[in-house]
């Protein structure tokens, strides 16, 4: 088994220099700093790197725009200050109240988050926008009737730390106390980024809705997130109020909030060593501009928007020398240039192995029975009833506004069927969620492509991987044996998966992000994610929309030999009729949410009512076209 | 006892309340109805039409006397407060949310923010820090400085707010509802695409919606600096969120519902400082934000919107 965390020899090395280098530098720049206030400056810069990458967890990671994230810094800071000074003379030990601190904040992260995560967006903004202000209120005024917070003055005067009855009081010793932390976070950061969690959260940020079909379970992740960066936020907060050895309500207000955010755009959202440059940059750059002071917020805000117009992926984001190296993608691995047209036609000739080996069988795999959808008054799906055999390839036609993507947004969990059940290997699937049929072993691809487009193409693949792994926040930040073994095989599962594709999806295209492929091979990316969730049964909503002939008639091939060497069973949503009759085994047709045929491909499509429902009625009996025929999309 | 004999007076200050926060509103929701963007900086946009209602205040005064008529100073004052904010949102719409549209919503969001916190400095470097107040005494006519009827009191400067802010969300009720650029305001609202392919300029739209609706929230800024009798640099952020939750609460996107939404959130606001300290008045608007938010994300009249799939 190839265990991809091992690197080839000169890569390590170069890696471990860089390490030691950077390590040596920090060790050594608390020593060359002229003065305190310098030392102040860089152990300040320590406590940014750290409060951005918290943040690049929840906004950058997640995507969510979480504007309560300075509030949690503020709860760690005056946990801190509440169990480690005179306040209530609780004196709890440094070693014991950082690791407290922190875990009590990420409590209050997952107490708002299970409130607001639900909320997308704007509104996700606005709430924990509000969550901010009532702590900044609560700060202010819970001096009375009891001292708590000890209102504007703030808490100050804190234990000073000693660790092993050791004590740290010099700002040297903050230093190494602070940035030691600081790279734990760092290390957690690229840890987490390279896992199924940051894979899971990278995909619920392009399209949450295409990450939970293919079994992600979005709530949980987001509440993960939203739990980490607070978790962060809280140790940052305990060191900050240690450092300051005071906090006051102003230091948890908005203006700091709006810095952080600048850090962690300025770098690029989810991009972790440009977060540290940024954090570095805006803490440094503002000590030079001192007499400018005045202009520091304002400077602020146009960089936001400027950065937003210009450069949304920040100022490092595809900057060569600190991406990976990507391989050239005209160029194979002799370097020999190749043209496109080659790519597409390799490994198109069947070989000896397409012999069939599976045929549909007489099991039931998927049955739906008296499934009716209505969306208010509209029934778009009435009382179906629907068999999906072991090992079939199933189609579904019908006009347009049949019911065939209602039906598979049912099948699948995105809708909940208002009435009727939905049997899978005889348990009933009907109401649970997407991620849920996902991991029962549904997995379907989407008609208006819902890829994750600034995902790779293998990392698009692993998302599907997702819900057959189980590394926990421990697992991957340990590296524990068994998140390499689950890693590992995530890796072969998908390159043996891609590599059924031939050259469209596998080489240099590994690393292609999803947005630069061709439509062709979005389709065939898309059908690749869903087999790597390891479904039986695959649905398929139109997978040859937008196919020029050559390449329908591949799809047409690859979907055929899907179920005769792989063993899936197909249902089909398909508008080419010519696909339709070469590989469908049985076809149901839909008119108006009812099933108006079934049978063989002949049977339905000489059928009286099918042929009415595509091209109308010969005698016009009812008069005039019916309305309604123009809702899907 | 003292509850109930407070309440018609809580009523008047409630509306007066109300009827400010539903200007604001009126702004946000015309922006998230066709942008779908929520336009961080329209707090800080009220916040420049109160300054600009100072200043002509401030400009039009000598000594404690007024230079001319003061019926003619509030028309001044209002009209300038629009004109100000109307143009800031203009310019802020055309450097900082056009480049966007296109972006995800999360870019438009955070530029936003960025223009809000741009503007918010650029007033403290230029106005300081510290509030400046509204000489308002010279403004109010003699006879109708304080009305009591029985023990409820009626100022002139509520008064003024409530009929300006009721007379401003008429017009704009026409506006929307029986005007050439009402009905494409709403086509454009529904299907910005469709919209284009009708021949409406949809981009003429879009700036008229920042034109009126930040014009709206500036008249709102100054009405509140003429009642409070001051302004500082930090308003717009308490006046943004709660013109937004008016507007969440009505169902955003949905321009009477931001118009009811504020109403109701002012006359929450007035009984809610009946029952709690006045230091937690604010927690009522983030309680109501909160709780609409997370039961009712659709708002009182709002619709609700399903993912096409």
């Amino acid at each position: 088994m190839a265990d991809v965390f091992v690197e080839q020899g000169g890569q390590r090395n170069r890696r471990i220099a860089w390490v030691a280098g950077a390590l040596i530098l920090l060790a050594a720049l608390p020593h060359l700093m002229p003065d305190n206030y310098w030392l102040r400056i860089y152990g300040m810069t320590g406590i940014y790197v750290m409060l951005a990458l918290g943040l690049n967890v929840v906004a950058g990671f997640a995507g969510l725009l979480d504007l309560s994230y300075v509030a949690f810094f503020g709860i760690g800071a005056y946990t801190f200050a509440l169990i480690s000074s005179s306040q209530f003379d609780l004196h709890v030990p440094f070693l014991l109240a950082l690791p407290a601190t922190a875990f009590i904040t990420m409590g209050f992260g997952l107490a708002l988050g299970s409130t607001s995560i639900r909320l997308s967006g704007d509104y996700l903004a606005i709430v924990t926008l509000a969550f901010a202000q009532i702590f900044k209120l609560l700060l202010l005024n819970l001096d009375q009737p009891i001292n708590i917070t000890g209102g504007v003055n703030g808490i100050f005067g804190f234990d000073p730390i000693s660790i092993f009855g050791l004590r740290l009081m010099s700002p040297v010793a903050y230093a190494y106390l602070i940035w030691g932390a600081a790279c734990l976070t760092i290390i957690a950061s690229l840890r987490l980024k390279r896992s199924r969690y940051g894979r899971g959260w990278e995909a619920i940020r392009e399209d949450e809705l295409a990450a939970e079909a293919l079994g992600v379970s979005t709530t949980w992740m987001k509440l993960k997130a939203f739990a980490g960066g607070a978790f962060v936020a809280g140790a940052t907060g305990a060191l900050f109020a240690s450092f300051q050895d005071s906090v006051f309500p102003n230091n948890f207000d908005f203006p700091q909030l709006v810095i952080v955010y600048c850090m962690v755009i300025l770098g690029g959202l989810g991009n972790i060593p440009g977060v540290i440059l940024g954090a570095v940059l805006l803490t440094v750059l503002p000590e030079f501009l001192r007499e400018y002071g005045a202009y520091r917020m304002m400077s602020y805000g146009l960089i936001l928007v400027v950065l937003m117009a210009i450069r949304p992926q920040g100022l490092l984001g595809n900057v060569g020398f600190l991406s990976r190296k990507k391989r050239r993608p005209d160029k194979d691995d002799t370097g020999t240039l190749r043209a496109s047209t080659d790519l597409y036609y390799t490994d198109s000739t069947p070989t000896a192995e397409t012999r069939p080996v599976h045929t549909a069988g007489d099991g039931v795999a998927l049955e739906l029975r008296g499934v009716t959808m209505s969306f208010g008054g509209l029934t778009a799906v009435e009382s179906l009833d629907l068999q999906l055999r072991e090992r079939e390839i199933l189609s579904v036609i019908g006009p347009n506004g049949a019911g065939k993507s209602t039906v598979f947004n049912m099948i699948s969990g995105i809708y909940p069927p208002t009435d009727g059940s939905i049997r899978f290997m005889g348990k009933e699937i009907g109401g649970l969620r997407p991620h849920q049929v996902a991991r029962e072993g549904i997995a379907r691809t989407f008609q208006n492509l819902r890829l994750f487009t600034r995902m790779t193409v293998l990392d698009n693949a692993k998302v599907g991987r997702f819900c057959r792994t189980r590394s926990g926040a421990l697992s991957i930040l340990l590296h524990l044996p068994r998140f390499r073994r689950e890693e590992a095989e995530t890796d072969t599962r998908i390159r043996e998966i891609l590599s059924l594709f031939g050259g469209r999806l596998t080489g240099y295209r590994f690393d292609q992000e999803a947005q630069f492929l061709s439509y062709a091979n979005r389709r065939r990316l898309e059908i690749a994610r869903a087999m790597a969730t390891d479904a039986q049964v695959l649905l398929l909503d139109e997978p040859s929309a937008g196919m020029n002939p050559q390449e329908t008639l591949e799809i047409t091939e690859f979907i055929q030999r899907l179920r005769d060497l792989h063993g899936y069973t197909i249902l089909l949503i398909e508008h080419k009729l010519g696909l339709v009759k070469t590989i469908s085994d049985r076809v149901i047709a839909l008119d108006y949410g009812r099933k108006i045929a079934e049978g063989t491909y002949d049977e339905v499509a000489g059928n009286e009512r099918v042929i009415e429902a595509y091209l109308g009625r010969k005698t016009t009996k009812t008069g005039g076209p019916r309305p309604g025929r123009d809702t899907e999309q | 006892m003292d509850i109930f004999s407070q309440l018609p007076q809580q009523l008047i200050n409630g509306l007066t309340l109300g009827g400010v926060y539903a200007l604001i509103a009126v702004g946000y929701t015309m922006v998230y109805g066709i942008l779908f963007m929520l336009n961080f900086a329209h707090g800080e946009v009220y916040m420049i039409g109160g300054f600009a209602g100072w200043w002509v205040l401030h400009l039009l005064t000598s000594g404690n006397r007024l230079v001319m008529n003061a019926a003619l100073v509030i028309i001044l004052m209002i009209v300038a407060a629009m004109a100000v904010s109307g143009l800031v949102g203009v310019i802020s719409e055309r450097l900082a949310y056009r480049p966007l549209r296109k972006a995800p919503r999360m870019n438009a969001l955070l530029s936003a923010l960025g223009v809000s916190i741009f503007l918010q400095n650029l007033v403290l470097n230029f106005q300081g820090a510290k509030p400046r107040f509204f000489h308002v005494s010279a403004l109010i006519p003699e006879g109708l400085r304080v009305i009591e009827v029985g023990n409820v009191v009626f100022s002139f400067m509520r008064m003024l707010v409530i009929a300006v802010s009721f007379l401003f969300m008429g017009i704009l009720t026409y506006v929307v509802k029986k005007t050439k650029v009402g009905k494409a305001m709403r086509a454009t609202a529904q299907d910005i695409e469709a919209a284009t392919f009708m021949g409406i300029d949809t981009d003429r739209i879009i700036v008229f919606v920042f034109l009126v609706g930040s014009a709206l929230g500036g008249a709102a800024g100054t009405l509140v600096g003429m009642l409070f009798t001051q302004v500082d640099y930090y308003v717009g952020f308490q006046a943004g969120i709660k013109g937004f939750t008016a507007a969440v609460l009505g169902g955003i996107g949905n321009i009477f519902g931001a118009m009811l939404g504020g109403i109701l959130l002012g006359l929450l606001e007035a009984l809610a400082t009946t029952f709690f300290p006045s230091a937690y008045k604010d927690v009522v608007a983030f309680t109501v934000l909160i709780v609409v938010l997370i039961f009712k994300p659709s708002g009182l009249l709002g619709e609700k919107i399903r993912e096409k799939v």
